[in-house]
């Protein structure tokens, strides 16, 4: 309990920490870093709407952060969250495409769900498998799955899921029979965020709760001992590659029926690295990773409001110069609190030897 | 005498979880063989790390010929005439003899040739028959060891510090090495020789330094000395020989487990096992002895399930398992004490309740509709904490946190409970305090009375010759003969062990 | 044909550099797992060291500096504090794509019109450019290329043949060896990843000082991976990363020259083709020559 105490100080401090250091590179653009912030954050806290959104752009990212983290503790490395919701998207927005006006919303909304999941888990599984059956290095493999995924898609946007004007490559946009229903009015707040939210808890639920949670932490710490246990690390790989996967695909059920309503060139591009991000700042925990989502949606929501500010001419893309920032600082601080756990480990045993 | 080649002077070097060494004082003279004596963890290898300069030390000051040095890396002691040997070779397997030799002591363009010509001669000189050109991991531990001595003679060592150089030797090898350490030493060079061993240290020492929990405890010359006194300064006490229930022979129990004929060969076609036929019965303690790596970690394999038989079968309690899943092995009850519980035992950074679930997370019993049921899991823990005497607040302890004897005594809850049957111990006692060997002995000792078969894997012939009513020896894989407790010396187990057949044949 | 061949000779000047430096830090045990964003980085640096300067040498010196500051941090995190390479990699990824993109505009602000620069010229070789054929594919290159061209015999050279190399070889192997040779490891870690960085910075200036004189934060767009990757497939040999580059190069100049027509045909495949490849290999190969201790750090007390 100690422990986690200190986890989540050291993290928070990273945080500042790195929150700090960014506010004052706003120095090179001239301005007064404390006023830009403030003006930025009154805009965000007193608009309803800008509120919304910070949700709005975390929900995504819960579930990236959740795919990352889940195979993190079977000591998987999944990078290719964006290709698994990419995956998820394009099923999404055919389904949708297909079905909207002739199946109930609340069917055709669960159908989405399953079908999304299922389009990450079959990437997800296949990287898995891989890994399982010739242990190929999943790392490269699942990195270069986005790519082969994005061209996959990019093929589709100009062949048969292209929009019926052909103009752009770009999918036609979902009726509104297809949306997730928003649960705040007056913003773009959707039911994917408590199905995201939902999603971690479960996540969490599973790791710690059950025996297959056991197991896949098992064989990440320590796959020698699991093998004794009987426990089967290829199955693990795969089962384990599959929920990640499926956890990415759900994103393109929020991302395509909950805010863009259509398939796109480049969407989203970033939210599978920057759930990579996410998830370390959590420490891989389900739960931490539903705040640091919102911390890296409010992050982002910051960086586009200051873009917006008039007279200044600060770039949006301030959000990855923060995020990489404060990533780097929470990792800083997770040797820093080896070190000084180690040390005062050590200065205890002094004091009992003498 | 002269000034002596090497004075550590109260040397004190703590780590995260233990004080290593306190207030460590000794010296090295030229010409002498020192041996440095203790059990496991007594902190001998950490003082010499200090001294080669692996480790930094918290307090303490190195005399070198009498001047105070600083050694603050292995080459700064490699540059005063310092050379170390560690337990575990540090070579690159991959690499050849001649790259490993040279690695840190050439600069710039490497005529191997050259340098493999000029390596010769040295080895040579030693009469060290080694092949310079071939990558040496896929030489023998035995050719292993006199390229890392060649390693030290390159650099023209002239104090060199052996750790447990006999652990992986025959004793044939062992006496070579011996041979070449009078040598080495009669030219004026100074040997530091870490063993538990006092055989090899009445056999080559001059002089002896004894520790225990990270001190000096006892400084004598080898005359002036005996086995036995040795082992009481070891140790602090007297050995007990746990009492062993006098072997009931008429009534040798059911077969429990079976090797009918078992081969096992890796894919590149080495031989790990070689046609091993062997019965343990219930009730009975069954021993195999040997120098470690001759298959004794592959027979355990081959038992849990790790790997399975290229040739031949095993059968337990009649049925054939040579193909079934680890799993069903477990469930059938065969409990298993890993020679690495860090490795194959234990998750470190896992409770201790979880560590118990490792062997019971397909366990009815701990698992209900997929949900563990951490509530009796943790009784359990606890009262496996109790019964066993581990040292430790509760189940939700960190089980990197306890001592490994702490550790080796929750393995053995663990798998007693999980081996209803079969119990498999390889080298359950290696690296631990007097105290925790005996518990474990007395373990072993009442499952055997509960009628279990238990296999005892050793490299300790005294463990060995103690516990087992039957012993089998291993030598490259192959069984070289199964004896009663009794009938073998020391002297005729020795040559087994080397490989060399005795004249009687398996007494089943 | 022809053109098509140059033009794979030219895209694979960047992938040989970062594979030879990727190969390079491996074999000491050190993945760069920041390379995209050390390309960027060095993409960057270029970028912006020949604009203000005016001048190209000055810019692909800027590259090297600032690959070589990317991997200081990435360094100082992974080597002296022992953190996971994959995250820290990740995370410098995403730092990159932020300091590019922030300073830019500290820097130049909105420009009215696309910044651009002058690329290196092309430098024919005397007499060997007259050679029909192979003269216009290999020596109608720019600096860049040559240098490549070089750095193949000499980083075979250095890995097998001096003691530099065989210090290398055996860190990423058994660290503990070298160790006890009397070899700071973890000092041969942290320099091979800097040099590796600089190389890195260099080859990620080649697309914009040596190719398309303009600068835009998804210019890499994965070739850093690529690199990373050919790396892997060749066996962390630089033999094996030379034949790598060749094929990711072709496919590179194949998938540019593709672009350009819209067909029903599924061009889409043949981008895609070098990263449906690594997979592929990655999957079927089964002789890989891991080092050892790739990815784990070094502590000598527990």
């Amino acid at each position: 309990m100690r422990k986690k105490v200190n986890v989540l100080l050291y993290n928070t401090g990273a945080v500042a920490v790195g929150l700090l250091i960014s506010a004052c590179l706003l120095l090179f653009m001239d301005v007064n870093p404390a006023e830009v912030c403030a003006q930025t954050l009154s805009k965000i806290v007193t608009d309803k709407y800008n509120l919304g959104e910070v949700l709005v752009k975390a929900t995504p990212l819960i579930f990236t952060s959740l795919a990352f983290a889940f195979t993190y503790k079977a000591n998987l490395f999944n990078i290719g969250a964006q290709g698994q919701f990419l995956m998820g998207s394009i099923v999404a927005v055919s389904l949708s495409l297909t079905l909207q006006d002739t199946v109930p919303t609340a069917l055709l909304l669960l159908l989405v769900l399953v079908g999304s999941f299922a389009a990450g888990a079959a990437v997800g599984g296949l990287i898995g498998a891989a890994k399982a059956k010739f242990s190929a290095n999943e790392f490269l493999v699942s990195m270069m799955s986005t790519y082969v995924v994005t061209n996959f898609m990019d093929y589709l946007l100009r062949t048969s899921l292209q929009e019926t004007k052909a103009e752009y490559m770009q999918t036609d946009a979902i009726s509104a029979g297809a949306y997730l229903p928003n649960i705040l009015p007056g913003t773009r707040v959707h039911l994917g965020f408590l199905l995201a939210v939902a999603a971690a808890v479960l996540v969490w639920v599973l790791l710690s709760k059950t025996s297959l949670g056991f197991q896949i932490r098992a064989v990440g710490r320590n796959p020698f001992s699991a093998e004794l246990g009987g426990i089967r690390a290829s199955r693990i790989y795969i089962i384990a590659f599959l929920i990640s996967g499926g956890l990415a695909g759900l994103a393109g059920l929020t991302e395509i029926n909950g805010v863009q309503h259509m398939l796109l060139r480049d969407f989203n591009a970033s939210i599978g690295s920057y759930g990579i991000g996410i998830a370390i700042l959590a420490n891989g925990n389900p739960i931490g990773c539903i705040f640091a989502s919102i911390l890296f949606g409010f992050l982002n929501i910051m960086g586009t409001t200051m873009g917006r500010l008039p007279g200044l001419s600060i770039p949006a893309s301030i959000i990855e110069l923060i995020e990489g920032i404060v990533m780097i600082c929470v990792i800083i601080s997770y040797a820093l609190r080896g070190y000084m756990e180690n040390r005062s480990e050590k200065q205890r045993m002094r004091k009992a030897g003498v | 005498m002269g000034t002596p080649a090497v004075e550590l002077q109260h040397i004190t070097k703590c780590f995260a979880k233990v004080v290593a060494n306190r207030d460590v004082s000794l010296t090295v003279n030229n010409g002498e063989v020192v041996a440095l004596l203790g059990e496991n963890g007594a902190g001998k290898s950490t003082i010499m790390k200090i001294l080669y300069g692996l480790y930094g030390m918290d307090e303490g000051t190195i005399l070198i010929n009498g001047q105070p040095v600083q050694i603050k890396s292995p080459a700064d002691a490699m540059s005063r005439g310092i050379a170390m040997i560690q337990q575990h070779f540090s070579l690159v397997p991959t690499h050849t003899a001649a790259e490993n030799i040279i690695l840190g002591n050439v600069h710039g363009y490497i005529p191997i040739k050259k340098y493999e010509a000029k390596l010769r001669q040295i080895a040579q000189d030693y009469g060290f028959d080694v092949p310079m050109d071939r990558p040496v991991g896929q030489l023998a531990v035995g050719q292993q060891q006199k390229i890392e001595i060649l390693k030290a003679l390159y650099i023209n060592t002239s104090i060199l510090i052996m750790d447990e150089p006999t652990a992986v030797l025959t004793p044939q090898e062992s006496d070579s090495l011996m041979r070449f350490i009078k040598s080495f030493t009669a030219k004026g060079n100074s040997v530091v020789f870490i063993t538990h061993k006092m055989k090899e240290v009445m056999e080559v020492a001059d002089r002896i330094v004894v520790m225990r929990s990270g001190a000096v405890v006892a400084e004598v010359r080898r005359d002036e000395t005996d086995e036995h006194a040795l082992a009481h300064m070891m140790i602090g006490q007297d050995i007990v020989p746990p009492v062993r229930a006098a072997a009931a022979e008429e009534e040798a129990g059911q077969e429990v487990l079976r090797f009918d004929h078992v081969s096992l060969r890796e894919k590149g076609g080495t031989e790990l096992l070689r046609d091993v036929s062997f019965t343990i019965r219930a009730g009975e303690i069954f021993g195999i002895a040997g120098v470690s790596g001759n298959g004794q970690d592959d027979i355990c394999d081959v038992i849990s399930g790790v790997k399975q038989p290229t040739e031949g079968a095993l059968y337990f309690c009649g049925e054939e398992i040579s193909r079934a899943s680890i799993r069903q092995r477990n469930a059938a009850g065969i409990g298993y004490v890993p020679v690495d519980r860090y490795r194959d035992a234990m998750v470190m950074d896992m409770d201790l309740a979880e560590n118990i679930l490792l062997k019971g997370c397909f366990d009815k019993k701990w698992v209900s509709r997929g949900f563990i049921r951490r509530r009796e899991l943790n009784r359990y823990t606890d009262e496996i904490i109790a019964k066993h005497r581990v040292k430790a607040t509760g189940w939700s302890d960190l089980a990197g946190g306890l001592s490994g004897g702490n550790q080796q005594k929750l393995v053995l809850g663990r798998e007693v409970d999980v081996g209803k049957r079969l119990l498999v111990f390889n080298q359950p006692t290696r690296g631990l305090d007097m105290g925790a060997v005996d518990r474990i002995h007395h373990v072993i000792l009442e499952e055997k009375e509960k009628k279990k078969a238990v296999l005892l894997v050793s490299t300790e012939l005294t463990e060995i010759f103690e516990m087992c009513d039957r012993i089998a020896v291993m030598h490259s894989g192959r069984f070289m003969g199964i004896y009663r407790s009794g009938e073998l010396t020391t002297a005729q187990i020795g040559l087994l062990m080397a490989g060399v057949s005795g004249e009687k044949e398996a007494a089943q | 044909m022809l053109n098509l061949l140059t033009r794979a000779i030219m895209m694979s000047t960047p992938l040989l550099l970062g594979a030879l430096a990727e190969v390079y830090a491996e074999r000491t045990g050190m993945m760069i797992c920041a390379i995209e964003g050390i390309f960027l980085i060095g993409a960057w640096g270029g970028f912006v060291g020949a604009y203000l300067s005016g001048s190209l040498a000055l810019g692909l010196l800027a590259a090297v500096a600032a690959g070589i500051a990317m991997a200081l941090v990435y360094a100082f995190v992974t080597v002296t504090l022992r953190q996971q390479q994959v995250v820290t990699g990740t995370a410098l990824n995403i730092l990159a794509v932020g300091v590019c993109a922030f300073f830019q505009r500290v820097l130049f602000g909105v420009p009215t019109t696309p910044l651009q620069i002058d690329t290196l010229p092309k430098l024919p070789v005397p007499l060997l450019s007259r050679i029909p054929l192979l003269g216009e594919i290999f020596f109608q290159q720019n600096i860049l290329t040559y240098l490549a061209y070089i750095l193949i015999p000499i980083s075979i050279f250095v890995l097998y043949k001096t003691s530099l190399g065989l210090t290398i070889r055996s860190t990423g192997e058994n660290p503990v060896a070298v160790d006890v040779a009397g070899i700071n490891v973890n000092r041969v870690r942290f320099l091979t990843v800097l040099a590796a960085g600089g190389f890195g910075g260099l080859a990620g200036s080649f697309y914009t000082v040596g190719y398309l004189g303009m600068f835009t934060t998804s210019i890499i767009g994965g070739r850093g991976w690529i690199a990373f990757a050919i790396c892997f497939l060749g066996n962390w040999s630089p033999k094996g990363a030379v034949l790598g580059t060749l094929a990711f190069g072709l496919a590179d100049a194949i998938s540019v020259y593709f672009r350009t027509g819209t067909t029903v045909f599924p061009t889409e495949l043949i981008i895609a083709l070098p990263y449906i490849l690594t997979i592929v290999l990655t999957i079927f190969r089964s002789n890989f020559q891991v080092p050892a201790k790739l990815g784990v750090p070094y502590s000598k007390e527990n």
